[in-house]
């Protein structure tokens, strides 16, 4: 039995320099297994998209990589999303930085948890060298240039937030 | 600026697709060292290889993306090691136990260099920010194309280039 995730994304805003509505495609899905839900969005060549990982899913995850259960429940209780952005056909280069995304909540914005705080409290608590290596490796990267014809990535991106909030997120 | 919500919205689809483009490499850049252990716990430098093309892969087993491109890495590898070319995958922080059980289930199973990075100390000096990330080397050791994320390697666009650099 899945634990499920209350976290629900109110919407996104996508700040794109590129132009134009006309070619905007949006979606969101259902995983009829687990009852995960997925947002996507093409727009000016380029595709991102969020899809929530289950606390069950991200504990099995890690602990297959040499996590106990005990060091990873921090992060697998919180909100994670494997997150995919992909460069299909933009004008441009894109340059992601994970501090430009900020998130809010009720009118409050954050920015992104960075990936190294989490290595750094992994990796001073007993945690194997080769795990914090899979968990560093496997973060959607904190920053990343995407060059037009197909670059991308696929990482989890956890959002600092605990189980309830909504929240937007802007992609810039 | 675009205000989009998704609220309203339904349209499944599947993985994100391998894409099969390389780019070339922004600067013209003298590929860092590489030097590591491979599956039969020998050295391999690629100073040595010098005066091949070398395809420099970086992967784990745990990484969905290299995992569905490992196989089409394989065909590559056939295509060009006639033709004066290498291909290199560089795993990053696992042990060779992991590493060998997962090529078993490889459709091709990988019969090219398979290197252990086990301090994920290259994706430094290397500036891998993501993986699976890739680097085609030319003759004379500079970058000449670069692929962030899974590609379908055997693709002929990517053939082609990577053919083209040995005849270069």
């Amino acid at each position: 039995m899945f634990e499920m995730k209350t976290i629900t994304i109110v919407s996104i805003l996508v700040l794109s320099s590129f132009s134009s509505y006309a070619d905007v495609l949006q979606t969101r899905r259902v995983d009829s297994v687990t009852g995960a839900k997925t947002w996507e969005i093409q727009v000016d060549g380029v595709f991102f998209s969020l899809t929530q990982l289950l606390p069950d899913q991200v504990r099995a995850f890690y602990v297959n990589r040499g996590f106990t259960l005990a060091q990873i429940e921090p992060y697998a209780s919180s909100c994670v999303y494997m997150t995919v952005l992909r460069n299909d056909n933009a004008p441009g280069v894109i340059h992601y930085v994970s501090g430009n995304w900020p998130v809010s909540v009720n009118g409050r914005h954050y920015e992104l948890v960075p990936v190294n705080q989490w290595v750094e409290r992994l990796s001073g608590s007993g945690v194997k060298k080769s795990a914090v290596i899979a968990f560093r490796w496997a973060q959607f990267p904190p920053e990343q240039e995407y060059r037009p014809g197909g670059d991308w990535n696929q990482g989890m991106l956890f959002m600092g937030l605990s189980a309830g909030s909504l929240f937007d997120i802007t992609a810039k | 600026m675009l205000f989009m919500l998704f609220s309203n919205l339904s349209q499944a689809v599947g993985l994100p697709p391998l894409t099969h483009s390389l780019t070339p490499g922004e600067t013209v850049r003298e590929a860092p060292a590489l030097r590591f252990r491979n599956l039969d716990d020998e050295t391999v430098d690629l100073r040595d290889l010098r005066g091949k093309v070398v395809v420099v892969n970086f992967w784990a087993t745990w990484c969905p993306p290299c995992r569905r491109e490992m196989g089409s890495l394989e065909k590559l590898y056939w295509a060009v090691k006639d033709k004066n070319a290498e291909v290199l995958a560089v795993n990053i922080g696992e042990d060779i136990d992991t590493v060998f059980s997962f090529l078993g289930t490889v459709e091709p199973s990988p019969s090219f260099h398979m290197l252990f990075d086990y301090d994920a100390v290259s994706m430094d000096t290397w500036g891998v920010k993501g993986l699976p990330t890739t680097y085609i080397i030319g003759p004379d050791g500079r970058i000449a194309y670069k692929a962030v994320g899974g590609r379908e390697f055997d693709h002929p666009e990517i053939l082609r280039k990577v053919i083209d650099l040995t005849i270069d």
